[in-house]
């Protein structure tokens, strides 16, 4: 297993995160330090570590820097779904308002029992699935890039014209075994967004759209592409995402988030060792009746939620979000509560 | 033939001193978001006198911001800032009224300000809308109508 090469480089990001961040903090760089941004015009830490709403990446580079300098900063989030549990850790640095890095890293903590079942039967069987009896637990590193090309979201009042992005996310879930068991063809893959924001400051309200080119599974997290009995394929598309945030006050913002998401793993049974579940039915057949329904994925829905966020002051920022993620390979029905924290420096 | 060759040349030249030195005698333009001015906002704001008791608000919090405050010991003269953004503010907002100070660009070419510095006035644009009581939505009107001056105003 390549897992602990895998674990050294995330404690090495994170050191370098929370390096670059105590320097920018202790004024070590303070040639370089800028807070000048307006309230919340950085975004918050999204789940791809990224400058933007809870999922969606914005346009807006993150930080309180202005283009006089650098800022930064580490994000934690938590989401409780009835099947699942979402950790996500840390942190993202703007510079100049021109250019972001940032890197994220997800534990996925699954309690479903028909997975369980299903665990229990293969370490009987003596099969690797990756899942854990108890427990299975997905992760994946998240390393993200922006830039930003033109337009200003915040000061063009009189133009139509928004702030415009582009990025590159590398997303490497370490956990192959349970990918493949899902269905999914890779573990690791790059995504791209164009991302377009602007603020109407009459309406007191942040508009952003966002279009992605990824092949991903539940944004990485089930993996990238497919594999069925014809062969594995990882075809990229073209998919929509938008934020709204209306600004109640200077630092208090609710609204609504929407990710379109891709089909790969609709439909599709869990497998195990490569093989369909239809020989482990069997197996099981006698235990429980309908097993196979019961790992059959259900169709990958969109992402949707609605959020309330709070920025005390222009160190700190909270997100609380209902999600409704919907289907979420073989759970219905996954909405749930969601917690971000944003520290900036 | 001479004599109006001579005429247009001096008619030229007075065009051309007019023009550089419009700046200093142009006063500024009333700007034009994408999303308009609702007609009651300056009603909203408290009319002239919400105005310029906003005005003077925004400038006790600039005098307030270690950040920016040196420039306007240095460069301002409040009083007269005070009195012209009266006027200006008014006018952004949709009232009949003249402003009768510099452009933008002419005020502040020399200044250098940083899109930082800028940042920190409507910090304290806010915090004045705050003490007033001016609702976030109405001051977000007035943010509106002088945020596209930001291009002049920001040189660095
Ligand atoms: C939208 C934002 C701003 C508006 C509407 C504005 C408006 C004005 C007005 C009306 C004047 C008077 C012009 C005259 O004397 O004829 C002025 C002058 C001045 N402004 Fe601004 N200003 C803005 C931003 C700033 C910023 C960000 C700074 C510095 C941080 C600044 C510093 C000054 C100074 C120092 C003067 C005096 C210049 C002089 O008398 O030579 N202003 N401004």
């Amino acid at each position: 297993m390549n897992g602990s090469q895998g674990s050294k480089l995330r404690l090495w990001s994170c050191a370098a995160i929370l390096g670059a961040a105590a320097a920018m903090h202790s004024g070590l760089a303070s040639a370089g330090y800028n807070d000048g941004k307006v309230f919340l015009t950085g975004g918050v830490f999204t789940v791809d570590g990224a400058g933007g709403g809870g999922a969606v990446p914005w346009a807006t580079i993150t930080g309180y820097e202005t283009r006089d300098g650098i800022n930064g900063g580490v994000g934690y989030t938590y989401a409780n779904l009835p099947a699942l549990q979402l950790n996500v850790f840390g942190g993202a640095i703007g510079f100049y308002d021109r250019f972001e890095l940032s890197y994220a890293t997800h534990k996925l903590s699954l309690n479903l029992s028909n997975l369980d079942t299903v665990a229990l039967v293969a370490e009987a069987a003596g099969l690797d699935l990756g899942t854990d009896p108890w427990n299975s637990t997905l992760q994946m590193d998240v390393y993200g890039a922006k830039l930003r090309l033109f337009g200003d979201a915040v000061y063009t009042s009189d133009s139509w014209i928004p702030q415009v992005a582009i990025g590159g996310l590398y997303k490497e879930n370490t956990t192959k075994e349970l990918i493949r068991t899902l269905g999914a063809n890779k573990a690791k893959d790059w995504e791209a967004y164009v991302a377009a924001t602007k603020v109407f400051f009459p309406l007191s309200t942040l508009v952003n759209f966002t279009v992605r080119y990824t092949s991903a599974n539940e944004i990485g997290l089930t993996g990238f592409g497919e594999c069925s009995a014809s062969g594995c394929t990882n075809d990229k598309e073209f998919r929509f995402e938008a934020s709204v945030a209306h600004l109640l006050s200077k630092n208090t913002a609710i609204g609504f988030e929407y990710q379109q998401h891709g089909g790969n793993l609709d439909g599709k049974s869990v497998t195990v060792a490569g093989l369909p579940l239809t020989g482990l039915t069997d197996l099981l057949g006698g235990v429980l009746g309908g097993v196979e329904d019961a790992l059959t994925q259900e169709k990958e829905s969109d992402w949707m939620d609605v959020f309330f966020a709070y920025a005390p002051n222009k160190n700190l920022s909270f997100v609380i979000a209902y999600l409704m993620l919907g289907n979420i390979s073989v759970a219905q029905d996954q909405n749930g509560f969601y917690m971000s924290m944003h520290a900036t420096f | 033939m001479k004599l109006s060759k001579i005429g247009l040349s001096l008619f030229t030249g007075a065009a051309l001193l007019a023009a550089s030195a419009q700046p200093a005698f142009a006063g500024e333009q009333k700007t034009k978001p994408i999303l308009g001015i609702p007609k009651s906002a300056l009603d909203d704001f408290g009319g002239a006198a919400g105005v310029h008791a906003w005005v003077e608000s925004l400038f006790y919090y600039i005098m307030l911001d270690n950040r920016i405050s040196h420039i306007f010991r240095e460069f301002g003269n409040v009083e007269r800032q005070i009195a012209l953004n009266t006027q200006l503010e008014q006018m952004v907002l949709g009232g009949a009224v003249e402003y009768q100070g510099a452009s933008m660009s002419a005020a502040h070419a020399d200044l250098g300000i940083t899109m930082t510095q800028f940042n920190a006035v409507v910090e304290a644009a806010y915090n004045a809308c705050e003490r007033n009581n001016v609702p976030y939505k109405t001051c977000n009107h007035l943010i509106a109508a002088l945020a596209p001056f930001t291009r002049v105003i920001v040189t660095r």
